[in-house]
């Protein structure tokens, strides 16, 4: 049997008889008048096309304060900068992105990051005198390269410090890849895709039969 | 009005319920069929989305689905709402308890790896003395394994190896990669036999419950079937102590109801079984309903590089491909870290090796990607967690789920046999990989938390001792002959393996004894 058969057969034996009653229902409610308000909408109906937000307006920060803020912007600049044609977490707004996400985020997640970028400016401070942001590219290294490490999914490293980074640059290279710039800007073969896949709906509230009583509202 | 007892009632549509039910309306039985959640249909459900248009561009839904590894933006919507039904663990113990409520269960999603257990597993305590036998042997179930792959059309390879029994596959003689070769001949040397994958390959592309098994159960016309409702309790007719039905709500409207049944049948996964026999009070003279909780440790292994397929020259006659190294610790040999053992996922695989394989970032970690594009080869590890009677779930009658029913609290962990068992597994890899000439990129020995591999089973073992099991032999509750538990919960012990076929083969052998009773008039 075909499975759309068989959701069928699921569902025809509990919708008819509802989908009756509703029918007997109706039969005594005067008509709306001047046309019933459930007539209109069909399959034909145009659908509207609408935009990514992030396309046409710019994501109000709340989460990190101008200090972390800057910090990551360098950091995400950095760690991913513009590269041939694909372009780099700054111009993906990754750093807007990530104090959206981190500010919804587990506790755990929160100490992580505004720790890491505290650290990041107690460390740029005691090594050049000057804050993470207004570093050049070589200080840059030398406060971040000695904490990069190779690590497997789900377990990232657990030292303090390189947990910051590591995860960080993960956070901020998923997040421009996954960008509509990096998508808009096709990548090389040898670098990770823009995600496209199999988007679940939310299937929670799907009333028993409702596939048998096609009724347009 | 009161309504005529339906002959069995199936509680769960996974692959359990969905054996039970076929087994049992294909000999005439009249089956109703209770599942927690809603039927999907992917046409009306799913659609393709770039990650940019969702709001978290793919993470993970903050704070939503903590325990779930496995899920992201993407599937957010098909595991259990973790709010909803939630369950609770000590802060130093945590468990991943990984649901789906969907019909047909986790049958929707999973790996295909296919396995039967061996005399290795059955009967590990006489191998090794550890924990107990279960009350069959592979003989019992070999020929109930032969009709289930032959259902989820499982490819394989038959190898001869006692610890990976053979089985009624259909033929994998494609030819390995130059990659998988070597790996394969660094392995014989160190006494590491690379086999065939075994995998259903099910039909039209999935391998579930819902196309494999409910299909033919509802043509019969002895099937009906209920979602979108979460079953409570078990009720009992006190003058036999039979149970005589269920008492259910409404997943939407939370509408009070409940169901008369000659027999049930519970299918719901491991632990969804047993918390309703403990909120039940039922089927625990033993005592033991809860307890030995096991899975599999996942997580640790490696990743590495193939030298020859880099700078652009990796092609598919060198790479590609998967295999399974089959458990071979403590076979003929005893080591003195840990009992039991593990398998070895091994993949050749062309395309992209993860940035974190890279301590770069950059221009420099493009250089890496660029150079090491089509070169990777992993190993991952699926190791036997030994059942202990400490590692148990039990009722918190405190916390209750959305629609009032108490919830689980799960209290259990890996030891040093698990410890030492991921240490000498990712070892083992990394001697492999050497002695092939790969270069090892990343490492891990630690396992993921106890639930991740979604393989939970024990809590409602079965044995030939009442006083020390909850089932007998045919998944019959020992203190309720019209009660029977045919998912994961009746496992003695977890091997190595994927449970799934064994589910399976459990379910089809103990349905049809139920079958038969039934028709004695036993039960």
């Amino acid at each position: 049997m075909q499975r759309r058969n068989f959701v069928h057969l699921i569902f025809s034996a509990l919708a008819v008889p509802r989908f009756l009653l509703c029918q007997q229902g109706k039969l005594n409610q005067p008509l709306p008048a001047p046309t019933p308000w459930t007539v209109g909408l069909n399959p034909a109906t145009p659908v509207p096309t609408t935009q990514v937000a992030d396309a046409v307006a710019t994501t109000n920060r709340h989460f990190f304060t101008r200090v972390q803020m800057a910090n990551l912007e360098k950091l995400s600049d950095v760690l991913v900068p513009a590269s041939g044609g694909t372009p780099g977490a700054v111009a993906a707004e990754v750093p807007a992105f990530l104090d959206f996400l981190i500010a919804h985020s587990p506790v755990k997640r929160k100490i992580l990051y505004k720790g890491g970028l505290n650290w990041l400016e107690f460390e740029a401070r005691r090594q050049f005198a000057r804050s993470f942001a207004q570093l050049g590219p070589a200080q840059a290294d030398t406060v971040l390269k000695p904490w990069l490490r190779t690590w497997m999914s789900d377990h990232p490293p657990t030292e303090t410090h390189a947990d910051f980074i590591n995860i960080a640059h993960a956070d901020i290279r998923m997040a421009t890849v996954n960008s509509k710039a990096w998508s808009d800007a096709p990548a090389r073969h040898t670098q990770e895709q823009a995600t496209v896949g199999l988007y679940w709906l939310s299937i929670e509230n799907i009333p028993s039969g409702n596939l048998v009583a096609k009724t347009y509202l | 009005m009161t309504k005529e007892p339906v002959d069995v009632l199936i509680i769960g549509s996974g692959h359990a319920g969905g054996m039970a039910a076929k087994v049992l309306t294909e000999k005439g039985i009249s089956c109703l069929m209770l599942n927690a959640g809603p039927v999907v249909d992917v046409a009306r459900d799913t659609r393709e989305e770039p990650a940019y248009v969702l709001p978290y561009r793919g993470f993970r839904p903050p704070s939503r689905l903590e325990h779930v590894f496995q899920s992201t933006e993407f599937n957010a919507n098909v595991w259990v709402d973790e709010k909803e039904v939630p369950y609770s663990y000590k802060p130093e113990n945590p468990y991943n308890w990984v649901r789906v409520r969907l019909f047909g269960g986790r049958s929707l999603f999973w790996s295909r790896q296919s396995f039967r257990l061996s005399d290795f597993e059955f009967k590990a305590k006489s191998h090794d003395g550890f924990g107990d036998d279960w009350p069959i042997e592979l003989a019992d179930l070999a020929p109930y394994y032969s009709r289930v792959e032959e259902i989820f059309q499982v490819s394989g390879s038959n190898e001869g190896i006692s610890q990976f029994p053979d089985g009624n596959f259909i033929p994998d003689d494609s030819p390995w990669s130059q990659s998988m070769v070597r790996f394969q001949e660094a392995g014989k040397h160190l006494g590491v036999p690379l086999c065939r994958q075994r995998r259903a390959q099910g039909r039209d592309g999935l391998a579930s419950s819902v196309n494999l098994l409910l299909p033919d159960a509802f043509a019969t016309g002895k099937l009906e079937a209920l979602q979108n409702v979460v079953v409570r309790e078990l009720t009992i007719d006190k003058q036999t102590g039979l149970v005589n039905g269920a008492l259910f709500i409404d997943r939407l409207t939370k509408r009070e109801m409940s169901v008369k049944a000659r027999v049930v049948v519970l299918a719901a996964g491991t632990l969804e079984s047993t918390r309703l026999l403990l909120n039940s009070g039922l089927a625990n003279s033993s005592g033991v309903l809860g307890h030995y909780l096991m899975d599999q440790i996942y997580g640790p292994g490696i990743t590495c590089s193939v030298p020859e397929a880099r700078g652009g020259k990796a092609t598919a006659d060198l790479m590609g491909g998967q295999g399974l190294i089959p458990r071979f610790r403590n076979i003929s040999t005893k080591s003195d870290k840990f009992l039991r053992g593990y398998a070895l996922n091994v993949t050749s695989r062309l395309g992209l090796i993860e940035p974190r394989n890279f301590a770069a970032y950059g221009a420099e970690l493009e250089k890496k990607l660029d150079e090491y594009y089509g070169s990777g080869f992993y190993m991952t590890i699926m190791g036997e967690v030994l059942g202990r009677k400490e590692n148990h779930v039990r009722v918190d009658k405190q916390v209750v789920d959305a629609w009032g029913i108490p919830t689980l609290h799960i209290e259990t962990s890996y030891t040093d046999n698990e410890h030492n068992m991921a240490r000498d597994a990712v070892d083992t890899c990394v001697n492999i990989a050497e002695a092939a000439g790969f270069e090892v990129l990343a490492k891990n020995s630690e396992p993921n938390p106890p639930g991740y591999s979604i393989h939970e089973v024990g809590t409602c073992r079965m044995g030939n001792d009442p006083r020390t099991s909850v089932l007998n032999k045919w998944n019959q509750c020992h203190d309720i002959k019209n009660l029977f538990v045919v998912d994961g919960g009746s496992f003695t012990s977890a091997g190595w393996q994927n449970p799934t076929m064994t589910i399976l083969a459990l379910s089809m052998r103990a349905s049809e004894f139920l079958a038969e009773q039934m028709r004695q008039r036993n039960v």
